[in-house]
């Protein structure tokens, strides 16, 4: 129970500050509302197209599985790191086997061009 | 009142079941997928109510083996996704029929 | 009032499940699959509750790291790529429902820490032991499962690694800007 009192602060103070800058905002601010406002913001220049009908770029789809994968990687190299003290070389070796398959799959995607944007 | 690993799994069919309606019935490929998500996710809570039950951590394990296969999946259902709008512009399953013959 | 208190576990776990149902049944029926998404996100965050009441904190950390994170963006990028139509103009801007977003936030926000607080209550009655010891030592839940990972499930451990290899060369032969069947979906830039 103890342990966790930490975590439980620490998820109200973050879910507290942005209400709390938010209210700030609220109430200091100028009500004033002007369809100009609602825009998407694109850098001062004017929409060219709605954001809706626009297409991304098939790219963004490999980036974001690139990212799933090694995210999924993560998951394994954090209980890993935990109990790296026990495991000691032999747990050390079972990790580099599962890196160094992973990493066939980054070079793949290397050599495919998938990381570069151009 | 108690809760008990029997509450977690009626929970579980539920939305095991709820997907599968949503595998059957959706014409759409994204929603499909979403819905295998939620059978994944019901999947998951069931090896969670009988780790809790049984005082096993097998069932946590094997949870996070299902949460990777379910991203792998995720990966090559949208890739096939893509593909289908590359080919025929819809992500509607009625008219991924390339292969009928 | 004795009631509510009593029972507060129990009433806890069926609020998050309603909700849980209502995000499944969401992901079922909305039209637009932006919607669906969300409402899928709803459901991993609330599944992500139900573990850390049945103790399996590290699992939902992964719950929310992995689905809400990873795959949630994966699937907004497809919906994005493919072209979402039959939106409503009004759909786009977020300005009249902000309100309504905020609230869900607080909500979302305050089940979470109860969550947490009645997971760690449970903790407390020393049934979940095993949950959390390599051994006869008392761990984290973590490390509970990181030693387990590790030793008896090493197998599946390095063979999963072979599913996401083969995920990930998929993907990329999915997603190739040459792919031989490039036809009329090809992407423009943004």
């Amino acid at each position: 129970m103890d342990h966790y009192v930490p975590i439980l602060i620490f998820t109200l103070i973050a879910v507290s500050v942005p209400i709390i800058i938010l209210m700030i905002a609220k109430v200091v601010r100028f009500g004033s509302y002007d369809p100009v406002k609602a825009e998407p913001y694109e850098c001062g220049i004017e929409a060219t197209s709605f954001a809706l009908d626009t297409r991304f770029s098939i790219r963004y789809y490999l980036i974001a599985v690139l990212f799933v994968v090694f995210d999924v990687e993560t998951i394994f190299l954090f209980p890993w790191a935990v109990v790296f003290d026990e495991l000691a070389l032999f747990g050390f070796i079972e990790m580099m086997v599962f890196l160094a398959i992973l990493l066939v799959g980054y070079l793949y995607a290397w050599r495919r061009g998938a990381l570069e944007w151009a | 009142m108690i809760i008990t690993a029997t509450h977690y799994l009626v929970l579980s069919l539920i939305i095991f079941c709820l997907g599968l309606v949503g595998v059957m019935v959706r014409r759409n490929f994204i929603t499909v997928l979403m819905s295998l998500e939620l059978m994944f996710n019901a999947v998951n809570l069931n090896l969670i109510a009988f780790s809790y039950r049984l005082d096993d951590l097998a069932g946590q394990v094997l949870a996070i083996f299902v949460i990777t296969v379910a991203a792998a999946e995720a990966a090559i259902g949208l890739g096939l996704i893509i593909a289908l709008v590359r080919l025929k512009d819809t992500v509607s399953l009625d008219e991924a029929d390339v292969m009928r013959s | 009032m004795g009631f509510l208190i009593e029972n507060f576990g129990a009433i806890f776990f069926f609020l998050v499940a309603a909700l849980t149902v209502a995000g499944a049944v969401g992901v079922v029926t909305l039209r637009n699959p932006v919607h669906a998404a969300l409402a899928l996100l709803e459901t991993f965050v609330m599944v992500a509750i139900l573990f850390i009441l049945r103790h399996a904190e590290f699992l939902a950390a992964v719950q929310v790291l992995v689905y809400a994170g990873g795959i949630m963006v994966l699937y907004l990028f497809v919906i994005m790529l493919v072209k979402v139509k039959d939106l409503r103009a009004e759909d786009a801007f977020l300005l009249n429902i902000a309100p309504l977003a905020v609230l869900g936030g607080v909500l979302l926000g305050a089940l979470l820490a109860a969550g947490i607080l009645l997971g760690t209550m449970a903790a407390g009655d020393g049934a979940v032991a095993a949950l959390q010891t390599i051994g006869d030592e008392t761990v984290g839940n973590t490390e509970a499962v990181g030693w387990l990972l590790f030793t008896k499930f090493l197998v599946p451990f390095e063979v999963v690694s072979v599913v996401l290899l083969v995920a990930m060369i998929g993907a990329i032969v999915f997603g190739r800007r040459d792919a031989a069947l490039s036809g009329p979906g090809e992407g423009v830039e943004p």
